[in-house]
Protein backbone atom coordinates (compact mmCIF):
# COMPACT_ATOMS: atom_id res chain seq x y z
CA UNK A 1 0.00 0.00 0.00
CA UNK A 2 2.84 2.11 0.24
CA UNK A 3 3.83 2.95 -3.38
CA UNK A 4 -0.11 3.45 -3.77
CA UNK A 5 -0.02 6.17 -1.56
CA UNK A 6 3.39 7.99 -2.57
CA UNK A 7 1.18 7.57 -6.60
CA UNK A 8 -1.85 9.22 -5.26
CA UNK A 9 0.22 12.16 -3.59
CA UNK A 10 2.20 12.63 -6.67
CA UNK A 11 -0.75 12.52 -8.87
CA UNK A 12 -2.46 15.65 -6.50
CA UNK A 13 0.83 17.76 -6.64
CA UNK A 14 1.16 17.24 -10.30
CA UNK A 15 -2.51 18.23 -11.00
CA UNK A 16 -1.98 21.05 -8.65
CA UNK A 17 1.02 22.32 -9.96
CA UNK A 18 -0.86 21.98 -14.15
CA UNK A 19 -3.50 24.35 -12.98
CA UNK A 20 -1.55 27.06 -10.63
CA UNK A 21 1.57 27.51 -12.71
CA UNK A 22 -0.47 28.58 -15.93
CA UNK A 23 -2.80 30.30 -13.66
CA UNK A 24 0.06 32.38 -11.77
CA UNK A 25 1.86 33.15 -15.08
CA UNK A 26 -1.56 34.88 -16.41
CA UNK A 27 -3.52 32.14 -18.03
CA UNK A 28 -6.48 33.64 -17.01
CA UNK A 29 -5.49 37.38 -17.56
CA UNK A 30 -4.54 39.26 -14.83
CA UNK A 31 -6.38 38.48 -11.11
CA UNK A 32 -8.61 39.69 -10.58
CA UNK A 33 -9.75 41.06 -13.49
CA UNK A 34 -10.12 44.75 -13.48
CA UNK A 35 -12.31 44.45 -16.63
CA UNK A 36 -15.35 42.28 -17.94
CA UNK A 37 -14.79 40.88 -21.51
CA UNK A 38 -16.81 43.25 -24.18
CA UNK A 39 -19.47 40.23 -24.44
CA UNK A 40 -20.28 41.11 -21.42
CA UNK A 41 -19.79 44.99 -21.45
CA UNK A 42 -22.61 44.86 -24.96
CA UNK A 43 -25.13 42.57 -22.94
CA UNK A 44 -25.25 44.44 -19.71
CA UNK A 45 -25.38 47.89 -21.56
CA UNK A 46 -28.94 46.26 -24.10
CA UNK A 47 -30.22 44.26 -22.04
CA UNK A 48 -32.43 46.60 -20.32
CA UNK A 49 -31.94 49.61 -22.82
CA UNK A 50 -35.53 51.61 -23.90
CA UNK A 51 -33.47 53.93 -25.97
CA UNK A 52 -32.52 50.78 -28.21
CA UNK A 53 -35.39 48.71 -28.38
CA UNK A 54 -34.27 46.87 -31.12
CA UNK A 55 -32.11 44.79 -28.97
CA UNK A 56 -33.16 44.83 -25.71
CA UNK A 57 -35.19 41.98 -23.96
CA UNK A 58 -37.17 44.01 -21.05
CA UNK A 59 -35.72 42.48 -18.45
CA UNK A 60 -33.47 44.47 -15.81
CA UNK A 61 -31.63 41.01 -14.86
CA UNK A 62 -29.12 40.44 -16.87
CA UNK A 63 -28.59 36.53 -15.85
CA UNK A 64 -32.26 35.57 -17.16
CA UNK A 65 -31.92 37.58 -20.24
CA UNK A 66 -28.60 35.46 -21.38
CA UNK A 67 -31.13 32.61 -20.43
CA UNK A 68 -33.81 32.95 -22.09
CA UNK A 69 -33.21 35.51 -24.57
CA UNK A 70 -29.62 35.72 -26.06
CA UNK A 71 -28.82 32.39 -25.48
CA UNK A 72 -32.37 30.65 -25.30
CA UNK A 73 -31.65 27.98 -27.85
CA UNK A 74 -28.75 26.73 -25.60
CA UNK A 75 -31.68 26.47 -22.38
CA UNK A 76 -34.14 24.70 -24.41
CA UNK A 77 -31.32 22.19 -24.93
CA UNK A 78 -30.57 21.68 -21.70
CA UNK A 79 -34.07 21.27 -20.29
CA UNK A 80 -34.09 18.28 -22.61
CA UNK A 81 -31.09 17.17 -21.39
CA UNK A 82 -32.51 17.26 -17.81
CA UNK A 83 -36.01 15.35 -19.49
CA UNK A 84 -33.81 12.83 -20.73
CA UNK A 85 -31.86 12.29 -17.42
CA UNK A 86 -34.78 11.97 -14.98
CA UNK A 87 -36.37 9.80 -17.64
CA UNK A 88 -33.20 7.71 -17.62
CA UNK A 89 -33.83 7.50 -13.60
CA UNK A 90 -37.42 6.61 -14.19
CA UNK A 91 -36.41 3.69 -16.52
CA UNK A 92 -34.12 2.02 -13.74
CA UNK A 93 -37.25 1.53 -11.90
CA UNK A 94 -39.64 0.81 -14.70
CA UNK A 95 -40.61 -2.70 -13.21
CA UNK A 96 -42.53 -0.65 -10.14
CA UNK A 97 -43.13 2.67 -11.45
CA UNK A 98 -46.81 3.68 -10.70
CA UNK A 99 -47.59 0.92 -8.95
CA UNK A 100 -48.66 1.32 -5.34
CA UNK A 101 -46.30 1.06 -2.04
CA UNK A 102 -46.92 -2.68 -0.31
CA UNK A 103 -46.00 -1.12 3.14
CA UNK A 104 -48.63 1.29 5.02
CA UNK A 105 -46.70 3.75 6.54
CA UNK A 106 -47.98 6.07 9.22
CA UNK A 107 -46.05 9.00 9.52
CA UNK A 108 -44.61 10.71 12.21
CA UNK A 109 -46.55 12.44 14.81
CA UNK A 110 -49.55 14.69 14.91
CA UNK A 111 -47.51 17.54 15.97
CA UNK A 112 -44.91 17.17 13.13
CA UNK A 113 -47.53 16.28 10.79
CA UNK A 114 -49.93 19.84 12.07
CA UNK A 115 -46.81 21.93 11.56
CA UNK A 116 -45.61 20.79 8.23
CA UNK A 117 -48.67 21.33 7.48
CA UNK A 118 -48.77 24.69 8.60
CA UNK A 119 -45.34 25.36 6.53
CA UNK A 120 -46.07 23.26 3.29
CA UNK A 121 -48.23 26.19 1.51
CA UNK A 122 -45.22 29.16 2.84
CA UNK A 123 -42.72 26.74 1.18
CA UNK A 124 -44.56 26.72 -2.50
CA UNK A 125 -45.26 30.31 -1.82
CA UNK A 126 -41.68 31.03 -1.69
CA UNK A 127 -40.67 28.71 -4.68
CA UNK A 128 -43.62 30.66 -6.77
CA UNK A 129 -42.14 33.90 -6.03
CA UNK A 130 -38.98 33.06 -6.85
CA UNK A 131 -40.12 31.41 -10.26
CA UNK A 132 -42.27 34.77 -11.22
CA UNK A 133 -40.14 37.41 -10.22
CA UNK A 134 -37.01 35.43 -12.38
CA UNK A 135 -36.82 38.55 -14.50
CA UNK A 136 -36.39 41.33 -11.50
CA UNK A 137 -34.22 39.83 -8.85
CA UNK A 138 -31.91 36.75 -9.42
CA UNK A 139 -33.95 33.45 -9.40
CA UNK A 140 -36.17 31.83 -12.05
CA UNK A 141 -37.86 28.53 -12.93
CA UNK A 142 -35.50 26.24 -12.27
CA UNK A 143 -34.56 27.62 -8.80
CA UNK A 144 -38.14 28.36 -7.89
CA UNK A 145 -39.09 25.23 -9.03
CA UNK A 146 -36.39 23.34 -6.88
CA UNK A 147 -37.48 25.42 -3.75
CA UNK A 148 -41.10 24.31 -4.17
CA UNK A 149 -40.19 20.77 -4.78
CA UNK A 150 -38.99 20.74 -0.98
CA UNK A 151 -42.72 20.21 -0.12
CA UNK A 152 -43.73 17.08 -1.69
CA UNK A 153 -39.92 15.76 0.06
CA UNK A 154 -41.10 17.28 2.94
CA UNK A 155 -44.74 16.03 3.03
CA UNK A 156 -43.43 12.15 1.85
CA UNK A 157 -41.39 11.48 4.82
CA UNK A 158 -43.33 13.50 7.40
CA UNK A 159 -46.86 12.23 6.29
CA UNK A 160 -45.42 8.54 4.94
CA UNK A 161 -45.97 7.45 1.08
CA UNK A 162 -49.75 6.66 1.56
CA UNK A 163 -50.02 10.77 1.06
CA UNK A 164 -49.55 9.87 -2.70
CA UNK A 165 -52.96 7.61 -2.90
CA UNK A 166 -54.60 10.19 -1.07
CA UNK A 167 -53.42 13.10 -2.73
CA UNK A 168 -53.33 13.74 -6.57
CA UNK A 169 -49.63 13.70 -6.53
CA UNK A 170 -49.87 10.56 -8.74
CA UNK A 171 -46.99 9.09 -10.81
CA UNK A 172 -49.67 9.67 -13.71
CA UNK A 173 -50.69 13.30 -13.19
CA UNK A 174 -46.98 14.38 -12.39
CA UNK A 175 -45.49 12.59 -15.94
CA UNK A 176 -48.69 14.12 -17.80
CA UNK A 177 -47.75 17.34 -16.04
CA UNK A 178 -43.96 17.64 -17.11
CA UNK A 179 -44.69 16.81 -20.32
CA UNK A 180 -47.10 19.70 -20.70
CA UNK A 181 -44.40 22.04 -19.09
CA UNK A 182 -41.92 21.14 -21.53
CA UNK A 183 -44.55 21.17 -24.41
CA UNK A 184 -45.42 24.72 -23.09
CA UNK A 185 -41.42 25.71 -22.99
CA UNK A 186 -41.39 24.25 -26.88
CA UNK A 187 -44.38 26.07 -27.65
CA UNK A 188 -43.79 29.37 -26.47
CA UNK A 189 -40.48 30.20 -28.68
CA UNK A 190 -42.36 29.08 -31.78
CA UNK A 191 -45.43 31.05 -31.22
CA UNK A 192 -44.03 34.50 -33.01
CA UNK A 193 -43.58 32.20 -35.99
CA UNK A 194 -47.05 30.67 -35.56
CA UNK A 195 -48.87 33.80 -35.06
CA UNK A 196 -47.01 36.32 -37.86
CA UNK A 197 -47.39 33.13 -40.05
CA UNK A 198 -43.77 33.18 -40.51
CA UNK A 199 -42.38 36.68 -40.10
CA UNK A 200 -40.86 36.25 -36.55
CA UNK A 201 -37.39 34.33 -35.40
CA UNK A 202 -37.73 31.20 -33.29
CA UNK A 203 -37.43 32.82 -29.91
CA UNK A 204 -38.22 36.23 -30.52
CA UNK A 205 -38.96 38.44 -27.58
CA UNK A 206 -39.07 42.09 -28.40
CA UNK A 207 -39.67 43.13 -31.77
CA UNK A 208 -36.34 43.35 -33.78
CA UNK A 209 -35.45 45.75 -36.98
CA UNK A 210 -36.84 43.23 -39.57
CA UNK A 211 -39.84 41.73 -38.02
CA UNK A 212 -42.01 43.36 -35.33
CA UNK A 213 -43.96 40.65 -33.19
CA UNK A 214 -43.57 41.55 -29.65
CA UNK A 215 -43.96 40.00 -26.59
CA UNK A 216 -46.02 42.37 -23.75
CA UNK A 217 -42.90 44.12 -22.15
CA UNK A 218 -44.33 45.48 -18.88
CA UNK A 219 -47.16 43.93 -16.89
CA UNK A 220 -48.99 46.67 -14.19
CA UNK A 221 -45.84 48.49 -14.94
CA UNK A 222 -43.42 46.15 -14.02
CA UNK A 223 -41.29 45.30 -16.74
CA UNK A 224 -41.68 41.36 -17.39
CA UNK A 225 -39.29 40.33 -20.14
CA UNK A 226 -41.76 39.04 -22.94
CA UNK A 227 -41.08 35.64 -23.04
CA UNK A 228 -38.97 35.17 -20.44
CA UNK A 229 -42.23 35.21 -17.85
CA UNK A 230 -43.73 32.67 -19.60
CA UNK A 231 -40.72 30.26 -19.81
CA UNK A 232 -39.60 30.45 -15.86
CA UNK A 233 -42.90 29.37 -15.27
CA UNK A 234 -42.98 26.21 -17.36
CA UNK A 235 -39.39 25.59 -16.34
CA UNK A 236 -40.72 25.97 -12.86
CA UNK A 237 -43.34 23.58 -13.12
CA UNK A 238 -41.11 21.33 -15.08
CA UNK A 239 -38.35 21.52 -12.62
CA UNK A 240 -40.88 20.80 -9.24
CA UNK A 241 -42.92 17.83 -11.34
CA UNK A 242 -39.46 16.24 -12.15
CA UNK A 243 -37.79 16.24 -8.30
CA UNK A 244 -41.23 15.00 -7.25
CA UNK A 245 -40.72 12.28 -10.04
CA UNK A 246 -37.13 11.30 -8.68
CA UNK A 247 -37.88 11.08 -4.89
CA UNK A 248 -41.28 9.56 -5.23
CA UNK A 249 -39.43 6.71 -7.11
CA UNK A 250 -36.52 7.03 -4.70
CA UNK A 251 -38.16 7.24 -1.12
CA UNK A 252 -40.10 3.27 -2.79
CA UNK A 253 -39.98 1.02 0.53
CA UNK A 254 -37.55 -1.62 0.06
CA UNK A 255 -39.70 -4.20 -0.74
CA UNK A 256 -41.03 -2.42 -3.89
CA UNK A 257 -37.63 -1.24 -4.91
CA UNK A 258 -36.04 -5.03 -4.61
CA UNK A 259 -38.37 -6.33 -7.25
CA UNK A 260 -36.90 -3.56 -9.80
CA UNK A 261 -33.71 -5.33 -9.85
CA UNK A 262 -35.21 -9.24 -9.51
CA UNK A 263 -33.86 -11.10 -12.52
CA UNK A 264 -31.12 -8.82 -13.55
CA UNK A 265 -28.39 -11.56 -12.83
CA UNK A 266 -26.82 -11.64 -16.08
CA UNK A 267 -27.49 -8.14 -16.47
CA UNK A 268 -24.87 -6.19 -14.87
CA UNK B 1 1.27 44.15 -2.88
CA UNK B 2 -3.02 44.71 -2.47
CA UNK B 3 -4.49 42.91 0.14
CA UNK B 4 -7.47 41.86 -2.26
CA UNK B 5 -4.98 40.38 -4.79
CA UNK B 6 -3.76 38.39 -1.94
CA UNK B 7 -6.83 37.15 -0.92
CA UNK B 8 -8.31 36.52 -4.63
CA UNK B 9 -4.91 34.10 -5.24
CA UNK B 10 -5.79 32.39 -2.18
CA UNK B 11 -9.08 31.77 -2.95
CA UNK B 12 -7.88 30.58 -6.85
CA UNK B 13 -5.15 28.30 -5.17
CA UNK B 14 -7.99 26.55 -2.31
CA UNK B 15 -10.09 25.59 -5.65
CA UNK B 16 -7.68 24.09 -7.10
CA UNK B 17 -6.46 21.98 -3.81
CA UNK B 18 -10.18 21.18 -4.25
CA UNK B 19 -10.16 19.61 -7.33
CA UNK B 20 -7.25 18.06 -6.87
CA UNK B 21 -8.48 16.09 -3.47
CA UNK B 22 -11.69 15.49 -5.57
CA UNK B 23 -10.16 14.08 -8.12
CA UNK B 24 -8.31 11.74 -5.39
CA UNK B 25 -11.19 11.08 -3.83
CA UNK B 26 -12.78 9.75 -7.69
CA UNK B 27 -9.90 7.69 -8.47
CA UNK B 28 -8.64 5.93 -4.74
CA UNK B 29 -11.68 5.76 -3.26
CA UNK B 30 -13.82 2.12 -3.82
CA UNK B 31 -16.74 3.16 -2.31
CA UNK B 32 -19.43 3.99 -4.64
CA UNK B 33 -20.81 7.36 -2.52
CA UNK B 34 -17.08 8.41 -1.67
CA UNK B 35 -16.79 8.18 -5.42
CA UNK B 36 -20.30 10.12 -6.32
CA UNK B 37 -19.54 12.78 -3.34
CA UNK B 38 -15.87 13.55 -5.01
CA UNK B 39 -17.50 13.96 -7.67
CA UNK B 40 -19.96 16.57 -6.31
CA UNK B 41 -16.88 18.37 -4.88
CA UNK B 42 -15.63 18.78 -8.41
CA UNK B 43 -18.47 20.27 -10.20
CA UNK B 44 -18.89 22.63 -7.32
CA UNK B 45 -15.53 23.38 -7.42
CA UNK B 46 -15.56 24.11 -10.94
CA UNK B 47 -18.71 26.14 -10.86
CA UNK B 48 -17.48 28.49 -8.41
CA UNK B 49 -13.98 29.05 -10.38
CA UNK B 50 -16.39 30.10 -13.40
CA UNK B 51 -18.45 32.59 -11.18
CA UNK B 52 -14.96 33.77 -10.11
CA UNK B 53 -13.44 34.32 -13.58
CA UNK B 54 -16.46 36.13 -14.11
CA UNK B 55 -15.50 38.67 -11.23
CA UNK B 56 -14.39 42.34 -11.40
CA UNK B 57 -12.01 44.48 -9.37
CA UNK B 58 -13.58 47.71 -9.20
CA UNK B 59 -11.40 49.94 -7.28
CA UNK B 60 -13.64 53.18 -6.84
CA UNK B 61 -16.99 51.64 -5.85
CA UNK B 62 -18.40 48.54 -4.79
CA UNK B 63 -19.22 45.90 -7.29
CA UNK B 64 -22.86 45.21 -8.16
CA UNK B 65 -24.51 41.88 -9.19
CA UNK B 66 -25.83 42.29 -13.01
CA UNK B 67 -28.92 43.23 -11.62
CA UNK B 68 -30.80 46.88 -12.77
CA UNK B 69 -32.51 47.74 -10.24
CA UNK B 70 -33.38 51.03 -11.65
CA UNK B 71 -36.68 50.56 -14.03
CA UNK B 72 -36.98 53.66 -15.89
CA UNK B 73 -32.93 54.39 -16.17
CA UNK B 74 -31.29 57.18 -17.86
CA UNK B 75 -28.42 56.40 -20.62
CA UNK B 76 -26.01 57.70 -17.76
CA UNK B 77 -27.49 55.15 -15.04
CA UNK B 78 -27.11 52.07 -17.73
CA UNK B 79 -23.30 54.01 -18.46
CA UNK B 80 -23.12 53.45 -14.43
CA UNK B 81 -24.43 49.76 -14.76
CA UNK B 82 -22.34 48.37 -17.43
CA UNK B 83 -19.01 49.83 -15.46
CA UNK B 84 -19.60 48.54 -12.43
CA UNK B 85 -21.36 44.86 -12.51
CA UNK B 86 -19.84 41.87 -12.83
CA UNK B 87 -20.17 39.35 -15.88
CA UNK B 88 -23.52 37.90 -16.12
CA UNK B 89 -22.14 35.23 -18.85
CA UNK B 90 -20.38 32.89 -16.18
CA UNK B 91 -23.63 32.85 -14.01
CA UNK B 92 -25.92 31.61 -16.56
CA UNK B 93 -23.51 29.09 -17.55
CA UNK B 94 -23.05 27.55 -14.52
CA UNK B 95 -27.32 27.64 -13.74
CA UNK B 96 -27.11 25.46 -16.86
CA UNK B 97 -24.00 23.51 -15.62
CA UNK B 98 -26.41 23.11 -12.30
CA UNK B 99 -29.91 22.38 -13.70
CA UNK B 100 -27.61 19.12 -16.09
CA UNK B 101 -25.65 18.12 -12.80
CA UNK B 102 -28.48 17.77 -10.59
CA UNK B 103 -30.44 15.69 -12.75
CA UNK B 104 -27.13 13.54 -13.81
CA UNK B 105 -26.58 13.26 -10.23
CA UNK B 106 -29.99 11.53 -9.21
CA UNK B 107 -29.41 9.25 -12.12
CA UNK B 108 -26.22 8.03 -10.35
CA UNK B 109 -27.81 8.13 -6.89
CA UNK B 110 -30.70 6.05 -8.49
CA UNK B 111 -27.77 3.64 -10.22
CA UNK B 112 -25.72 3.15 -7.26
CA UNK B 113 -28.95 2.15 -4.99
CA UNK B 114 -29.52 -0.56 -7.72
CA UNK B 115 -26.00 -1.68 -7.52
CA UNK B 116 -26.35 -1.78 -3.84
CA UNK B 117 -29.55 -3.43 -4.05
CA UNK B 118 -28.15 -6.17 -6.39
CA UNK B 119 -24.69 -7.00 -4.70
CA UNK B 120 -24.90 -5.51 -1.50
CA UNK B 121 -22.33 -3.52 -0.92
CA UNK B 122 -20.96 -0.14 -2.78
CA UNK B 123 -17.23 -1.68 -2.80
CA UNK B 124 -15.89 -1.57 -6.37
CA UNK B 125 -13.70 -3.79 -5.45
CA UNK B 126 -16.31 -6.65 -4.45
CA UNK B 127 -18.66 -5.72 -6.95
CA UNK B 128 -15.95 -6.59 -9.77
CA UNK B 129 -15.33 -9.74 -7.72
CA UNK B 130 -18.46 -10.59 -7.96
CA UNK B 131 -18.98 -10.14 -11.26
CA UNK B 132 -15.95 -12.30 -12.35
CA UNK B 133 -17.43 -15.01 -10.19
CA UNK B 134 -20.34 -14.65 -11.54
CA UNK B 135 -18.97 -14.88 -15.14
CA UNK B 136 -16.55 -17.89 -14.38
CA UNK B 137 -19.85 -20.07 -12.56
CA UNK B 138 -21.75 -19.36 -15.97
CA UNK B 139 -18.82 -20.27 -18.60
CA UNK B 140 -18.11 -23.38 -16.03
Amino acid sequence: MRSRDIAFALLILSILLILAVPTFLGALGSLPPENIRSLARSILGLTFNPYNKSLWTASPEAVAAIIWDYRGLDTLYETMVFYTAIIATLMLYREVLGSRDEVRGRGLSLIVKRGTAIALPAIVVVGLSTVLHGMLTPGGGFQGGAIMAVAPVVALIVFSRSIIEESRLTYAHLVALRSLALLGIVLVPLIPIIVTFGNAFIFQNQAKALYSFTYPSTVLDVPMGGLITFLNIFEGIAVFSAFTLAFTILLYSEKVSRKAVEGEDIGF
Amino acid sequence: MDFRIVLFSTAVMALYINIAISVYGIIAKPNLVKKFIGLTIAQDTMNVMAILIGYRLWRKAIVQPPVLTNWSPTPEDIQEFVTRAVDPLPQALVLTAIVIGLAVNIFLVAAILHLYRHFNTVDMDEISKAKREMIVGETA
